[in-house]
């Protein structure tokens, strides 16, 4: 059952040189219970997107959709009042930086219990005995002394397990987690990935995981959404991704990850260049600047979505029936 | 925390003995004393010398200044010279005059800046942000003399709606707590916005905005804690300016307070006079900034850290 | 949108475009804005703030003005015209004449000189005493440090008012010891933002880098601390200026700043008070002179750091 449809959904910021157009025109559904992950470089309009799901992107910012629907809900209808009824109670989020996500002059008690005072209408007794518990559930140790302290007195890793702990306060269908781990050492962030791991599990909670860390969503996602430019280029299950990635874009992410296991001689493949400016996105394909297998029409006009399976689509020139056969070069 | 107040309790004292110390020795290199020739050209100079003599100015100055220190720490700021009575007499006839005037213009600015400084954050770009930022900038550049000269000619001389002079009945406060609050709601008001502004682009609001706290909170609770910290650091200073009076104001309208009393006591060069004021406005801008020290441990946890 | 997607038929005959030219590095590489220096984009934001440009040209204009006027006008600030006394603005005197039949307009032109030259020299003084101070205190770091910044604390919590109006008995009242009592303090300020501004500069990962490629402290200084600094330091020395002109109008009309026949601004506003009911011109102009500049100053500060703060970029 989809949790979460979301039908061509437009982003764009005015500032005063020219309009960004960060997210243009995308599609994708979430289930009930499923993880996705979204990939792709900075810039590339993936937070954008969840912010705009979620609608707290500030107000110079322009959002148009044809619908975003939740759990049945058309969200696009919704006054801000309702939004905020569903916000970290049916949607909860984790950022990116735990150092500066946590309000500074505020305890963890107070930051912790707010959104069960405000969505549960929990008594301050009764909200402290649930914030227990929810530490205690994201793993954090002592947790009677961690509720009287104030964020700088925590690591960031435990910021982080606060921070999740607020997401899944109010038990959500759906959690966000903007680069939960980007910011946090490699240790850290294998710990935060298993505990996120184990509430999925148990609490069978949507998880929508954005990450340029395709290795992150490996251990994580069934299903993987590859984003350029304001615009999904690829999506597909992590089989798909992985074992069958069919865009010149992904299989640059791909080359760029280091093996484990792989020959020691082997080196990485750079993708060479930047992502485009959103102030002026290029005519036809983002990528094609790129783009290796470029052709002249990349250039003159976006690739078509093509869908190879129920659940694969690619969005490239080269799926043409006429389009030359190239093949991932590992 | 009371680690903290410890310290900075600790630099009050120490800035305080600084300033008496500075000030004493200033003050005697100050050309002419209170009893030389050259300022009292009509009594005889063997008087002037039995006069100074009897203060104790014939002694050398390290005496004088340990004479002072005990007299100091006996709560004794010593006698006016130049007028009757003592100095301890002089301050508290004239501090409470300044000290009701100022105190109402603190809370006058307060009330006024902080609720001016949120509007214009929250319209920003709008017309009240305009309004305010005009405003403030007209307060900030237009000094307190040019104020209280147009205010006075406008309501006293033109409109003849208020008084001009004494502290008879409330309406002569009127005019004087405008011009003294003027200059700080301009810079409350600024400070109050740009701070303001800059709380709301964190992440932590949009971390609470996440969790589903309504708008009003979101400003009330999550930005605005944070966004008058700097408020309170500026409140020390502005108290103990206030409080203690300002000489163009109460010249201006005819307050006998502090403030007129201490630019008299320099040009008559009562010395104990001006020690009086000094180490008692140096001890009050010490404790006005101890408290808004402390004040802002309490909001923001992380300050004590810093001790 | 200028982005289209091809419909079906459009697409399918398109064989011809269907080869690889593969990635065009120039065009990937590209950015897409032309690069321009700090400076210039300083310089481009801050011409953009009108009334930042205008108070600059007010502030220009003034100080032509104010050297140009005495050495051209026919009359001094001390020149007597006994014909025309308490005489309001005329052709012949711009601004009017004083009780003495003094020139109100060349008299506020010297006003200005005084006025300008101590706002900036004290903004000057304070420049370099705060970068010195600052510098040295982040610098060596340490004991030294914790010492200069109690003196500097010890220093800020004490009244202005109090020791300014000292310093202006014991030297006298003149131009050099207005200056000197600006100077006391003001530089405080100044010396807390360039020392933190070091102290962050110690501990950054491309001085680090910096120095492993061999960079002497001069060069550190110069290439790292100055263009990373300069711009809360310059909004702190633009804000010391209209701060100084303030204090010097203050002191002049308290009587203890600039003394007759010479003027200032608020001498000559002090000047005015008993006669404001019958010649308001005489006090008209001088506060005039006072608030446009005030204005223009603060207008400029808004401004350079509106221009400096990377934050408000884009």
């Amino acid at each position: 059952m989809k949790l979460l449809e979301v039908n061509n959904l437009n982003t764009s910021f005015s500032i005063g040189v020219g309009t960004v157009q960060a997210v243009r025109g995308i599609s994708f559904h979430v289930d009930q219970g499923e993880s996705v992950g979204i990939v792709g470089e900075s810039g590339s309009g993936k937070s954008v997107t969840m912010l705009s799901v979620m609608g707290l992107l500030p107000n110079y910012a322009a959002i148009t959709a044809d619908s975003i629907r939740f759990d049945g809900r058309e969200m696009t209808q919704l006054s801000p009042r309702e939004l905020r009824a569903m916000h970290g109670s049916e949607i909860g989020m984790i950022f990116q930086d735990p150092m500066t996500s946590l309000n500074p002059l505020f305890t963890v008690e107070s930051q912790l219990t707010e959104p069960l005072r405000i969505h549960r209408n929990m008594r301050k007794a009764q909200a402290r005995a649930r914030a227990l518990e929810l530490l205690r559930q994201v793993e954090i140790p002592n947790p009677e002394a961690r509720l009287k302290q104030y964020p700088h007195e925590l690591s960031g890793g435990l910021r982080q397990r606060v921070m999740i702990a607020i997401a899944v306060a109010c038990g959500p269908k759906m959690v966000i987690a903007d680069e939960p781990t980007t910011a946090l050492d490699v240790t850290i962030q294998a710990q935060i990935l298993d505990l996120l791991n184990h509430l999925k599990q148990t609490t069978q909670t949507s998880i929508i995981m954005i990450t340029h860390d395709l290795g992150v969503i490996a251990s994580m996602c069934s299903r993987i959404l590859v984003m350029y430019g304001g615009t999904i280029c690829e999506e597909g299950t992590a089989r798909e991704i992985f074992y069958a990635p069919k865009h010149p874009y992904t299989w640059g992410l791909l080359n760029s990850i280091p093996r484990i296991n792989g020959d020691p001689e082997e080196k990485l493949i750079p993708i060479k260049g930047t992502p485009p400016d959103m102030l002026m996105p290029p005519k036809g394909c983002p990528f094609a600047p790129r783009c290796r297998y470029c052709m002249p029409v990349c250039r003159e006009y976006m690739p078509p979505r093509t869908v190879l399976s129920d659940t694969h689509a690619v969005s490239c020139h080269l799926m043409h029936p006429k389009a030359p056969k190239v093949a991932r070069e590992v | 925390m009371l680690k903290y107040i410890c310290k900075r309790l600790l630099a009050g004292v120490l800035t305080m003995v600084v300033l008496i110390t500075v000030a004493f020795f200033m003050m005697h290199a100050m050309p002419g004393g209170p009893f030389s020739p050259s300022e009292e050209k009509n009594v005889p100079v063997e008087v002037l010398e039995r006069i100074a003599a009897s203060y104790g100015l014939d002694e050398p100055v390290w005496k004088q200044y340990l004479s002072y220190w005990n007299n100091l720490l006996h709560g004794d700021l010593g006698i006016s010279y130049k007028t009757v009575g003592t100095v301890n007499e002089k301050i508290s006839g004239h501090f409470p005059n300044s000290a009701m005037v100022g105190g109402l213009a603190v809370v006058f600015s307060l009330l006024i800046g902080i609720p001016l400084g949120l509007l214009a954050a929250i319209h920003r770009g709008k017309v009240a942000d305009m309004a305010t930022l005009a405003f403030a900038t007209i307060g900030i550049s237009v000094p307190v003399f040019v104020v209280s000269l147009l205010l006075s000619y406008l309501f006293s001389a033109k409109l003849n709606w208020l008084p001009t002079y004494g502290l008879d009945s409330w309406l002569c406060y009127i005019l004087p707590v405008l011009c003294l609050s003027l200059n700080p709601i301009a810079y409350i008001a600024r400070q109050t916005r740009s701070s303001m502004l800059e709380a709301l682009e964190q992440d932590y609001v949009r971390t609470a905005r996440a969790k589903g706290v309504s708008e009003l909170m979101v400003v009330a609770k999550h930005a605005l804690k944070n966004a008058l910290t700097p408020v309170i650091t500026y409140l020390g200073p502005l108290v103990a300016g206030l409080l203690t009076g300002s000489f163009i104001v109460e010249s201006r309208f005819a307050i006998p307070g502090l403030g007129y009393y201490f630019v008299r006591s320099i040009s008559d060069r009562d010395y104990t006079m001006i020690m009086g004021i000094v180490i008692f406005y140096g001890m009050f801008v010490v404790i006005c900034n101890l408290i808004s020290d402390i004040l802002l441990a309490i909001v923001d946890p992380r300050v004590r850290l810093n001790a | 949108m200028n982005n289209t997607i091809p419909d079906t038929q459009t697409y399918a005959s398109l064989p011809d475009e269907m080869f690889v030219i593969g990635a065009d590095d120039t065009l990937a590489e590209e950015i897409a804005r032309p690069s321009i220096t700090y400076w210039q984009d300083v310089w481009q934001r801050f011409r953009k703030d009108r009334l930042a440009l205008a108070g600059l040209i007010v502030i220009l204009i003034m100080t032509v003005l104010c050297i140009v006027m005495p050495l051209v006008s026919p009359y001094t600030y001390d020149g007597a015209d006994y014909l025309n006394m308490n005489s309001g603005p005329s052709l012949v005197h711009p601004c009017g004449t004083d009780q003495l039949g003094r020139d109100q307009f060349i008299r506020i032109m010297y006003g200005a000189r005084i006025s300008l030259s101590i706002g900036f020299i004290a903004a000057a003084i304070n420049f370099v005493i705060g970068i010195v101070y600052g510098g040295l205190s982040g610098y060596i770091g340490g004991r030294a440090d914790m010492v200069m910044m109690r003196i500097v604390d010890i220093l800020s919590s004490l009244p202005s008012l109090l020791y300014i109006v000292l310093i202006m008995l014991i030297f006298g009242s003149n131009v050099g010891s207005v200056i000197l009592a600006l100077c006391f303090t003001s530089w405080i300020g100044t010396a807390r933002v360039v020392r933190s501004e070091v102290m962050h500069l110690k501990h950054s990962e491309y001085v680090l880098a910096s120095r492993l490629c061999g960079a002497n402290t001069w060069h550190l200084l110069i290439h790292h601390l100055v263009p990373n600094a300069m711009g809360p330091i310059i909004v702190s020395t633009a804000f010391l200026i209209p701060n100084a002109i303030f204090s010097e109008a203050f002191l002049s009309f308290l009587g203890i700043g600039i003394q007759a026949p010479m003027a200032s601004w608020g001498s000559l506003a002090n000047a005015a008070i008993p006669v404001m009911q019958m010649y308001p011109h005489l006090m008209l102009f001088p506060v005039l002179a006072i608030c446009v500049t005030m204005f223009s100053f603060n207008f400029i500060g808004d401004g350079l750091r509106d221009a400096l703060d990377p934050r408000l970029k884009k």
